[in-house]
Formats: structure tokens, C-alpha cells, sequence
């Protein structure tokens, strides 16, 4: 049997090409290195638009492993209840003590109750929970997502004939998006609460008075902030989903990667947010 | 059943594979030698659609799957098992789920069918009692036979391995090929394998190619490679300190 073909063909050798970057391309004039950042963002966007249209192509009709969803909706939701209400009740006791100077100089105790939740609503919850959750739940998912990806985990499922998107990202999007959302109704209410004893212990604001001007506050106030924490969620999850099946280079790479997805989403959501407040008015 | 045709692959401006030609018979035991990042596993990845060449056909039962798209591409891989060079266990999964994954992604077999299918692979593998286990607490060479029990449980026609027996002692590493020759000879499977310890793999395989800075320097019969005039695959068969490598 010549089952064995040996067909090798003697290509030349390619010399000159293995050589490293010469000197004069290490150091970069600020022209070339603002280029090469912009193109290095363009990059990343490209890539998160692409993984976005994936996912929401995975979603008609839902491709999606239900053992992976509740997983991750398990896992996040255990990771960050704890941190995000300990967060919220200071944050609506730094409010109160903010608002402390002005509030005894004009006697305005009948507006704490509104101040503070219209801004724990249309922005400081949001933004706030969006940030704890992108230091939490996002750089450990890309922290995952870039381990199995330099381990080969990931080529594992695509050799597997698993499409590692539907069987691992899809479901972690979603969990992502619906644990933002929840985790900002409670934040939402753990703030106020914190608000209201605070505003109580230290500026004398009777429960009563609080929840009195909170009533003021429409659906309009609540929902805007609904939808920011939406849109934060959508930025987290594609971002460190992108930056962690992107990694290269071993464990420095994912730490590189784990760092760069924290920044770009801290940035998406200053970013995005800036649009919304402008677009929801 | 598998042909390469002229098959180059860059990476950083550099051919890792430079113009690979093969033909793979069913059947076959063929075993790919070569120095460490001569592009033994960019070989095996290409071969099972995993890596994408930049030029070159790679043919698996006469389809040309380097213009299909992905999902394409998954059908055909239906056709592969695959150890990896570092196993790539899932490790959120335990050892026996890991070991049942390919034959219950997709499927309806029932969960106890399952687990007595994936806990009988373990014992051939001389692993019972391992199957809730996770990954991390595993030896290196448990940890490759856990991959090789994944690797085979749905009796792929096709068989790749990477490195089955780097880091394992002697006794462990005949009791590894030992392993590999029952399973292919059960399931008639072709094998491809990849190692870097040659007199072990000689043992083993028919067939035999020896890899150099990603090109084929000699692809024959493995009895024959002795007297092959190549001074690298000399000098690399031989483990000689002195010569071109
Ligand atoms: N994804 C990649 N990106 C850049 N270079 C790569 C990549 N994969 C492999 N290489 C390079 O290709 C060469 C061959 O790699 P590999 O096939 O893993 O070697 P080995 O023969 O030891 O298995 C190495 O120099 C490696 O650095
Ligand atoms: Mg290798």
C-alpha cells in the first residue's frame, strides 16, 4: 500500500521575514502611536459589533444551553447581591450627607426624600451598579472566558462541533443584562432606604417627610434609569465577553485582557450613558 | 480520506506551515515528529477545520473544507476526537460529565445511560472510581487519559492526538499507547498522533512524517525513515547534540 504521498514542496526560504521589529519601529513617533491606538479601538468596537450581531442572531429562534443560563444567573447573581446593597445603602447615606449643609441652611427637609431619588434613580444607581458590576461580575467573566480560551477550552467545544457562542456567551449575555436589571431595582431601593434613615438619624427627616416628596417622582424618573441599566448591561457583557475570547499570550494576556475590559466598559457606560441622558432628556 | 494539498499557514509574518502536502488512508496510524514550534499542533488544528489555512485545500472524505463556512465545518468535525497538547478539560464540569459531554451535546440519551457510558470510557482508561472528580485535581498523565477517554467515546472515525504521553513516564506512556492501539483497533479508526518522544510513537504508528520549521522532510513508512538522507530528521531520530538542528 503507497498510501503515503510525500509531496513536499521546496518553497524558498523566506529570509529577511523572521527578523523582529528593527529599531527605529520600537520607538514610535506620537503620529504613528495615536494611529495605532485609534486603530487598536477600531478593532475592539469592530469586534464587540460583530459579537453583538452574533449574539442576537443565536437569539431568533433562542440557541441556548438553559444549564449554562442557570449557571451564570446563579453565580453573578450570588457574586454581587451582597457588595451592590452595601454600596447602595452608603450611597444614599452619602447623599443625605451631602445634602446635609444645604438642607439645614434652608430648612429644606420636605425636598431629601425627591433629591434623593431622583438622582439614585436617573443616575447614580445606574451608573454606580453598573460600575461595581463591571468590577465584579464583568472582569470575572473575562477572567473566565480568557482562561478557557488560552487553555483551549474553547477550541475543545469547537472541536466538539459546539459553537462555543450559543453554549457559552449567549447564555452569559442574558444573565448579565437581567442581573444588571435586577440588581439595579434593588440597589435602587436599598438607596433610598439608606437615604431615609440617614436622613433621619442625622438630619432629623421624619419617614413621613421623606416618603412624602419621594412621591413626586414619576415613572419617567425610574424608568429612564431602567433603561440606562439596561443598555450598561448589553456594554459589560459584550465587552468582556469580547476582551476575554480575544486573549493572547497565556496568563499575562488574560490579566492584560481582564484590565483592558474593566477601562472599556467603565468607558462604554460613561459614554452611552452621556447619550441616553441627552436622548431620554 | 484526508488529503492536504499544498497547505501554508502565516503567523506573524512567518510560515508556520510552508506548503504541506499529505494523504491519509482510512485506517491509517500515521504520527507526525518534529523539534518543539515546528507546527505539529497548527497541523492537527488545520487537519480538523480548527485553523483555517491562508493558502492550500485540506480535503477530509472528498470535501474541501477550507472554503466551507463554520457550521459547515462543524458537520465534518463530527467526524474528529481530539486530545489537545494541554487537554483542554472543561473545568467547570466534572471529570465524568467532561468525559460524556460529546456524546450528550445534541442528544437525548438519558442522564444514567449517559454516566455508566462515560464511567465504563474511564475504565478503560484505568480511571474508575475518578468520575467526580474535577479536572484540577488530577495528575498530568490522569488528566491525558481523561482527555483520550473524551476523545473516543463517540467512536469518532477519525482520531487525533496531540502529544498523548509528553510529561508521562515510560511505564505510563506504553500503557498510554497500549491504550491507543486497543481503541483504534475496536473502532478502525485512522489515527493521526503527535509526539516528541520518537522511540515511543516508532512503537506505535505505520506511518510517519518528520516536521521541520513547518515543512514535510520525510512522510513514508515508518520502517523506512532510518534510512532517510535528511541530515535534520537524521540528526532529530537520532537525538544527536551535533548537526543542522
Ligand atoms: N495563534 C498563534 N498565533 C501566533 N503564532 C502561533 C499561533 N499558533 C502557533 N503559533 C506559532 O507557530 C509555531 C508552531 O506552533 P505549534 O504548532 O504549536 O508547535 P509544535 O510543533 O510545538 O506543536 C510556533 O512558533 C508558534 O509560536
Ligand atoms: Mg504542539
Amino acid at each position: 500500500m503507497d498510501a503515503v504521498q510525500d509531496k513536499t514542496t521546496k518553497a524558498p526560504r523566506r529570509n529577511g521575514q523572521e527578523d523582529g521589529p528593527g529599531p527605529g519601529q520600537r520607538l514610535l513617533s506620537p503620529v504613528a502611536r495615536l494611529g495605532a491606538g485609534i486603530l487598536t479601538l477600531a478593532d475592539h468596537l469592530g469586534g464587540i459589533v460583530v459579537l453583538l450581531g452574533a449574539t442576537l442572531w443565536r437569539l431568533v429562534p433562542p440557541r441556548l444551553d438553559g444549564d449554562q443560563l442557570r449557571r451564570s444567573l446563579f453565580k453573578m447573581g450570588n457574586q454581587s447581591v451582597p457588595i451592590v446593597a452595601l454600596t447602595a445603602f452608603f450611597t444614599g447615606g452619602i447623599m443625605v450627607v451631602q445634602a446635609g449643609v444645604f438642607v439645614k441652611r434652608f430648612g429644606a427637609t420636605s425636598l431629601v426624600g425627591w433629591g434623593a431619588g431622583y438622582a439614585v434613580f436617573r443616575e447614580i444607581g445606574p451608573i454606580l451598579i453598573g460600575l461595581m458590576f463591571s468590577g465584579r461580575v464583568g472582569s470575572n467573566n473575562t477572567a473566565e472566558l480568557g482562561t478557557m480560551t488560552v487553555t483551549e477550552q474553547i477550541d475543545g467545544l469547537r472541536a466538539l462541533a459546539i459553537d462555543p457562542i450559543s453554549y457559552l456567551l449567549v447564555p452569559r449575555v442574558l444573565a448579565m443584562v437581567f442581573m444588571l436589571f435586577a440588581l439595579t431595582i434593588v440597589g435602587d431601593v436599598v438607596a433610598i432606604g439608606g437615604a431615609a434613615l440617614f436622613g433621619k438619624l442625622l438630619l432629623n427627616v421624619e419617614f413621613g417627610v421623606f416618603f412624602q416628596s419621594f412621591g413626586w417622582l414619576g415613572t419617567a424618573d425610574l424608568f429612564q434609569g431602567l433603561i440606562k441599566a439596561s443598555v450598561f448591561g448589553v456594554v459589560i457583557a459584550l465587552t468582556s465577553c469580547h476582551f476575554g475570547i480575544t486573549v493572547k499570550g497565556g496568563a499575562v494576556g488574560v490579566g492584560r485582557a481582564v484590565n483592558a475590559a474593566v477601562v472599556a466598559a467603565a468607558m462604554g457606560i460613561v459614554v452611552s450613558d452621556y447619550f441616553l441622558t441627552y436622548l431620554l432628556g | 480520506m484526508i488529503r492536504l494539498e499544498d497547505v501554508t499557514k502565516w503567523y506573524d509574518g512567518r510560515a508556520v506551515l510552508d506548503h504541506v502536502s499529505l494523504h491519509l488512508e482510512p485506517g491509517m496510524l500515521w504520527g507526525l515528529i518534529g523539534p518543539a514550534a515546528s507546527g505539529k499542533s497548527v497541523l492537527l488544528k488545520v487537519v480538523c477545520g480548527l485553523i483555517r489555512p491562508d493558502e492550500g485545500r485540506v480535503i477530509v472524505d472528498q470535501r474541501d473544507i477550507t472554503k466551507d463556512k463554520e457550521s459547515d465545518i462543524m458537520e465534518t468535525r463530527r467526524k474528529f476526537g481530539m486530545l489537545f497538547q494541554n487537554n483542554a478539560l472543561f473545568d467547570f464540569m466534572t471529570v465524568g460529565e467532561n468525559v460524556a459531554f460529546p456524546i450528550y451535546w445534541g442528544s437525548d440519551i438519558e442522564p444514567d445511560r449517559l454516566r455508566s457510558l462515560s464511567v465504563k470510557r474511564l475504565q478503560d482508561v484505568g480511571l474508575s472510581g475518578s468520575e467526580d472528580k474535577v479536572p484540577s485535581e488530577l495528575s498530568g498523565g490522569m488528566k491525558k487519559r481523561v482527555g483520550i477517554a473524551r476523545a473516543t467515546i463517540a467512536d469518532p472515525k477519525i482520531v487525533i492526538y496531540d502529544e498523548p504521553t509528553a510529561g508521562l513516564d515510560p511505564v505510563t506512556t506504553s500503557k498510554i499507547y497500549d491504550l491507543l492501539r486497543n481503541l483504534q483497533q475496536r473502532n478502525e479508526s485512522t489515527v493521526l498522533a503527535v509526539s516528541s518522544d520518537v522511540q515511543a510513537i516508532r512503537g506505535f504508528v505505520e506511518h510517519i512524517a518528520v516536521i521541520h520549521q513547518g515543512r514535510i522532510l520525510y512522510n513514508g513508512p515508518e520502517r523506512e525513515l532510518d534510512s532517510c538522507a535528511d541530515p535534520v530528521v537524521h540528526q532529530f531520530i537520532r537525538g544527536d547534540a551535533d548537526g543542522p538542528l
